[in-house]
């Protein structure tokens, strides 16, 4: 089941990502084990085509986490359902936007699908968004892709978002409604560009989003990526980071806050291989509910010829109510000793109690002082984003979501059956 | 690119291994290869044992082919499961005195200085692991009369029954994973540890394990119970010579902690750059109970050990001091589990890794706290040492939190040897590589310190050793 890719990747010396190996799947034998499991992460499948994925059971390294029964129609191609949903892309001048039959020739030069889900949106997508920031521009303002849907709408989504060298700008994703989504977005950021590229999750309850976004990062360029995912039944964001030449810069921050019957999935790979070239990862989340789950997976590859690569991984789970489940997985693997740094740091926990002890000592009641924590913890990355209005509306959507279970938590009757 | 030769001329010196001997072959040449009802029948048959074992281990077996090769983890691809001898005896009869053994057995348990150790009195008793069955057995009369039992496990079962079968396999399972499976079915060998309520036993019991046949398994089991309140210190050691082709060793090791007691497993595995190195060591802690695991791993080609620790009632604790050595060739993919299934339990995860001339150190691990285990505490902290850049070093830590209030951590780091220490060290009059060695050894040192000093002491040596021709 040997796959090749159809189309090459985009070339500047970087390594065209590994294919599958044929009998991946003979995993049973009892003499002579023929099977080799992924030795890095490089080596997991990426394909245009759709058989290279089997159909997921759950069992799989990459969907371990994933409540795979819920998401069967999405690993089957279907068409997008275009009169449930709407995009509109709100661009300032200067910026060329257009609307690209499936099959242009520029789609798939950044990002190949890593998995079944982004296999079968890049195969029945019916269209493609390119929004491209001409070289040497810098904006005033944000593009914003608004992505609005209804009634569970099934959407096979692409987008390329393509900044010139030298260029500045900030484009702001935003999803809402109900929608069954699966998509690529391929971000490309020239050299010495900066480019901030901010996604925002705020479907309705029944949502469902299997989302790949891949970045290629140019000669000493600055990259900043921002996932913010508040709402949806399940959100699943895999973002791919490649470097296209040396003393590029990426940051990878991300937001989020998995209520009751939520599974919100977040997995990074940042693929180091040209030199000078920097990364830090930070995601913060906070978990309440029954049966909130949230899952981060960081995997970080410094490459044997990666010399003098900075990375550093951080993610920080906030656990507010029992019965929640909060996985964290930050993965290194380093080829050469030839570094500046590289570390990851992981924890997870409940309020901190010293913090508490301040404030209240300082006369602020306790359901007061548990909202300031909350607050701090995620203004930290908010306040990054840069887009004073979006930063105001998302910390107050925050600020409901806590006042929703810190209120009924302090409610003298919730108090006494908790 | 340069070869990992041109990098490192000195590597080449490292080509000769200590303990690479080889003894005449006497009782593996006739031993049969492969895997099968009949294999297994012989083993049982020829130990006498009784039926319920006979029927675990045929049911093992069947485990064992349905079960799937991990789908994670190192290349395994080498090992060939029908080209392997499942039993070899080496001696008709237990050996009670040091005279008593053959003359090449006592020759090889020389070189490795067992008598000497006998002689310092630094140890309990020796259980020295010949081919598969202990041959040599002593245990100092104060021990057996406190009630201490600590026999090879083939003997545990015959003389201790009742007391076997309560606890063998119940901490691992034979159907847990495809090695406890095969483990399960072939067994030979190993220790069985009783300590009574309350007893402490205040000097290390030890055992040296050796494989000399070759493709030859070694699939010793170890079952230890330590009663309400009682301290015990097991220190397992391997060495192994060098063959032709590949060695599997699958071990699986069970361990009982009551309530209050304290277990303290020390390992410094050595096995020759051929063996594959799969084993299964886990402990369940009931309250108020410690274990702490000492994991040292610096042979063997491919080596994937995760010794764990379910912490079962309140207040228990759990500990891994991990250390794992890499140089060319090899692969230690060494790491700790750590499930926290009652309130107020403490783990905690020290692991350290040092990779050279193209080898590969992985970290892998896993920390879960399950619902209702609040009051938790963990810490996991992963520091890798670089000390060239064709070498490899990976970290895959797994946290799974399922209660609010509880605190987990993880932090790891990777870092070279900087220049600056070099100099440092080299202005004082050392050698580079003399400076790289203890740059090495003070990365290593707060878990070498936690070692018996015999086993401190070979560790320096084998860094030594390891270090050689790593700079250049």
């Amino acid at each position: 089941m040997a796959v090749e890719l159809k189309k090459p990747p985009v070339a500047g010396g970087v390594t065209p990502l590994a294919t599958k190996k044929p009998g991946a799947d003979q995993a049973h034998t009892d003499s002579g084990a023929t099977f080799v499991p992924d030795q890095s992460r490089a080596e997991r499948t990426r394909s245009f085509d759709l058989d290279a994925f089997p159909v997921p059971n759950g069992r799989e390294e990459d969907w371990r986490f994933t409540p795979v029964k819920e998401l069967a129609d999405l690993f089957q191609p279907a068409p997008t359902e275009g009169e449930k949903y709407r995009q509109d892309v709100n661009a300032p001048a200067g910026v060329k936007t257009s609307k690209v039959p499936a099959d242009d020739e520029r789609l798939g030069q950044v990002g190949t699908p890593g998995d079944r889900a982004a296999a079968v949106a890049w195969n029945a997508k019916d269209q493609a968004t390119i929004v491209k920031i001409p070289s040497g521009t810098e904006l005033g303002e944000a593009v914003r892709v608004v992505l609005t849907a209804s009634d569970e709408a099934r959407i096979n989504r692409h987008v390329l978002i393509e900044a010139g060298h030298h260029s500045k700008a900030i484009v702001a994703l935003t999803h809402e409604g109900s929608a069954r989504l699966t998509g690529n977005v391929e971000i490309s950021a020239g050299d010495g560009a900066d480019l901030t590229v901010v996604t925002i999750q705020e479907w309705d309850d029944e949502a469902v989003q299997l989302d790949q976004h891949d970045i290629l990062v140019g000669r000493d360029a600055r990259v900043r990526h921002i996932a913010i995912t508040l709402g949806g039944k399940v959100v699943r964001l895999s973002t791919n980071v490649r470097y296209a030449g040396p003393g590029g810069s990426v940051e990878c921050l991300g937001v989020y806050f998995t209520d009751a019957g939520q599974h919100q999935e977040h997995r990074l790979f940042v693929d180091h291989e040209p030199v000078h070239c920097t990364s830090n990862v930070e995601y913060r989340g906070a978990l309440q509910g029954d049966g909130a789950h949230s899952v981060w997976v960081g995997d970080v590859l410094i490459r044997a010829a990666a010399h003098a690569t900075d990375t550093y991984e951080l993610n920080r789970n906030l656990v507010l109510t029992d019965g929640a489940r909060a996985d964290s997985v930050p993965n290194l693997e380093i080829e050469t000793g030839e570094i500046v740094g590289a570390g990851h740091a992981s924890a997870t926990g409940r309020f901190d109690d010293e913090q508490l002890f301040y404030l209240q000592a300082r006369g602020i009641p306790e359901h007061e002082a548990r909202r300031l924590v909350v607050h701090g913890f995620f203004a930290g990355i908010i306040n990054r984003i840069g887009l004073p209005g979006t930063q105001a509306h998302l910390m107050a959507r925050i600020e409901k979501e806590l006042a929703d279970s810190i209120d009924s938590a302090f409610e003298p009757a919730a108090a006494a059956t908790r | 690119m340069s070869t990992i030769e041109e990098l490192n001329p000195g590597l080449k010196g490292l080509g000769r291994y200590e303990y690479g001997w080889a003894d005449s072959d006497v009782a593996g040449s006739a031993a049969k290869r492969g895997l099968s009802d009949e294999v297994v029948l012989d083993i049982s048959r020829r130990k006498d044992e009784p039926q319920w074992m006979t029927d675990l281990r045929l049911k093992s077996l069947r485990l064992f082919d349905k079960k799937p090769m991990p789908t994670w983890g190192s290349d395994l691809s080498g090992i060939d499961f029908q080209n392997i001898k499942y039993f070899v005896k080496s001696t008709e009869k237990q050996a009670t005195t040091w005279d008593e053994l053959p003359e090449d057995i006592k020759a090889t348990y020389d070189k490795l200085g067992i008598p000497e150790a006998e002689k310092q009195r630094l140890i309990a008793g020796v259980a020295a692991q010949y081919e598969s069955e202990v041959v040599y057995h002593q245990i100092r009369k104060d021990l057996e009369e406190k009630g201490v039992i600590f026999v090879d496990t083939d003997t545990g079962l015959r003389e201790y029954p009742e007391l076997f079968k309560e606890y063998f396999a119940t901490v691992i399972p034979a159907g847990d994973n495809k090695f406890a499976s095969l483990n399960t079915a072939v067994w030979s060998g190993g220790s069985f540890i009783y300590v009574p309520p309350g007893v402490h036993v205040d000097i290390p019991l030890q055992a040296y394990f050796r494989i000399n046949t070759e493709n030859m398994g070694q699939f010793e089991r170890t079952l230890i119970i330590a009663d309400e309140g009682s301290y015990v210190h097991y220190v397992e050691g391997c060495t192994a010579p060098i063959y032709k082709s590949d060695s599997l060793h699958s071990a699986v090791v069970e361990i009982v902690v009551k309530k209050n007691a304290r277990v303290r497993y020390t390992t410094i595995q050595n096995w020759s750059n051929n063996v594959y190195n799969l084993v299964t060591k886990r402990a369940t802690c009931a309250e108020g109970a410690t274990m702490e695991w000492i994991d040292g791993n610096i042979g063997s080609k491919v080596t994937m050990k995760y010794p764990a620790v379910f912490l079962l009632g309140e207040h228990a604790k759990g500990e891994t001091l991990s250390i794992a050595f890499a140089g060319e060739g090899q692969h230690q993919d060494a790491g700790s589990k750590m499930v926290h299934a009652a309130p107020y339990t403490s783990s905690s995860i020290v692991s350290k890794s040092v990779a050279r001339g193209g080898g590969r150190t992985s970290y892998r691990g896993l920390v879960q706290i399950n619902e209702g285990a609040h009051h938790s505490k963990s810490n996991v902290r992963c520091d890798a040492l670089l000390v060239d850049d064709i070498s490899r070093s990976d970290t895959y830590p797994y946290v799974d939190v399922r209660e609010d209030d509880v605190q987990m951590g993880h932090e790891a780091t990777v870092s070279r040897v900087s220049d600056d220490q070099l100099f440092y060290l080299m202005s004082r009059g050392m050698t580079e590589e003399e400076a790289m060695a203890m740059i090495v050894r003070g990365f290593v040192e707060p878990i070498a310190r936690e070692l018996p000093m015999e086993y401190a002491l070979e560790l320096n040596r084998l860094i030594e050793l390891q270090m050689e021709g790593a700079v250049g």
